[in-house]
């Protein structure tokens, strides 16, 4: 039995098995390596995917409950090249870091300008409590995050 | 070289037999699909337990049934005599439906403060209780507290028991046997869910402590519930403690004192997180912690 999947916009085929992790598939099928399996338990958001909108850790959806839904990585959230406003503010920032937990937090912090207009800085934190950075801390990554709330 | 045992970043798909997952439409599709599978099947809700089995060396089941996507199972129902809660509403979902019901305040804070957002949209209820080696399950003490009973339902019917009944039964509860709703009884109280985690949000709890007492007109102490959660291998309530506490005004400082003389009774398991004495030593002050926000709920 395979599964199809809408991943950017694309609709794409796998025929892994039902329980695979999407990110799994993600890297190995589709070749979209910006999720990253590290924890493999929820915990550090490197593997943070949309499905259907909403911020999932990619590793601890099976293949078998991706199927007819809408994935959209972090490759899929700079089309054409044009930065969206979360990582504009990043990197104006000078937010970026080695590129382990990036990919997730721009996933969480995008759906975090989407839903959340008007959050303030506690509600960033809050909204990153799954996306843990091993570099330098999250200062900046928040302060580029009020930045791009504050440009709309 | 380090000690230890390092856990291997394996994909599922590079792991031995395969696994069928079937999205059941209905629960009698479900309860027929868990029927059929027997001992070799499991119920899937959210998936954050399950899908981590592997780095639990635990072998996934050859086939799961997934109920997330059944109507009845994932909703909520507020009665004026009694809130039931299907037990694929997430945590998140359960934590929104409660917000505005100070009598839940622990239930809404264990929904709403566990794990992280991302998690709390996916993890059920249901799989909270039924998962009976995850100990620092936050529903579970904030549930006990609040005398909840759950549903369990069969091709053959279905029954009520008590939440701590649920709890001793888990882990051997025959194949085809689904936990289908939780029932709690609408009552006035004051309820409080503290959680200490090594971070401040995120991590697992090192030790929880809900809380549930009712209060006459003196301020005097009626109803006391009193749950551990994190602390031993499954949740538990505190009899002694919640006993000590009657006909005695709610005092954050006094339950902590008698908290403190009868926290031995608990014996900690040890984890690489935390080790069982300093879960114990936490709880005087996790009290403490509960009777203050109780009496400012």
């Amino acid at each position: 039995m395979g599964f199809n999947l809408t991943v950017n916009g694309d609709r794409l085929s796998s025929a892994a098995d039902p329980a695979t992790p999407l990110v799994d598939v993600l890297r190995e099928e589709m070749h979209l390596t910006g999720a990253k399996p590290v924890c493999r338990e929820g915990f550090c958001g490197a593997c943070m995917v949309l499905v259907d909108g909403e911020p999932m850790p990619s590793c601890l959806l099976p293949t078998a409950l991706a199927n007819g839904r809408e994935i959209e990585t972090v490759e899929g959230l700079a089309p054409h090249g044009q930065l969206n406003r979360i990582q504009a503010a990043l990197e104006a920032g000078d937010a970026v870091q080695c590129g382990m937990c990036f990919p997730g937090m721009v996933v969480s912090l995008t759906h975090l300008l989407t839903t959340r207009p008007d959050a303030t800085r506690d509600d960033i934190r809050a909204a990153l409590t799954g996306n843990i950075c091993r570099c330098t801390g999250y200062e900046r990554i928040v302060e580029a995050t009020l930045l791009a709330l504050a440009t709309r | 070289m380090m000690a230890g045992t390092p856990i291997r970043n394996i994909p599922v798909a590079a792991r031995d037999t395969p696994t069928s997952i079937y999205i059941a439409p209905s629960l009698t599709a479900a309860l027929d699909a868990l029927n059929d599978c027997g001992a070799a099947g499991s119920p899937l809700a959210g998936g954050t337990w399950i899908m981590r089995s592997p780095i639990r060396h635990e072998p996934l089941r050859p086939h799961y049934v997934a109920i997330g996507r059944i109507a009845e199972l994932t909703a909520i129902r507020i009665g004026s005599d009694a809130v039931e809660i299907g037990a694929a509403v997430t945590h998140a979902a359960l934590a929104a439906a409660l917000a505005d019901l100070p009598e839940f305040a622990g239930l809404a804070a264990a929904a709403g403060r566990s794990a992280n957002p991302a998690i709390r949209a996916m993890a059920t209820i249901g799989g909270n209780l039924a998962a009976s080696d995850f100990a620092a399950a936050d529903c579970v003490p904030a549930l006990l507290c609040l005398d909840a009973e759950v549903e369990i339902s069969g091709r053959d019917g279905c029954e009520r028991i008590s939440l701590a009944h649920f709890l001793e039964v888990r882990s051997t509860l025959a194949s085809g046997r689904l936990l289908t709703r939780i029932i709690v009884a609408r009552a006035e109280r004051r309820t409080a869910h503290i959680r200490l985690p090594l971070r401040r949000s995120g991590d697992y709890p090192v030790a929880i402590v809900s809380l549930s007492v009712r209060v006459d007109a003196a301020n005097r102490i009626n109803v006391a519930r009193i749950a551990v959660g994190s602390v031993e291998s499954s949740a538990r309530r505190w009899p002694r403690l919640e006993a000590a506490l009657l006909g005695r005004p709610l005092d954050a400082a006094e339950a902590a004192r008698i908290a403190a003389e009868l926290s031995d009774e608990f014996t900690g398991r040890d984890s690489v997180d935390a080790p069982a004495w300093y879960r114990v030593s936490v709880l005087p002050g996790l009290v403490r912690r509960a009777a203050i926000a109780a009496l400012g709920s």
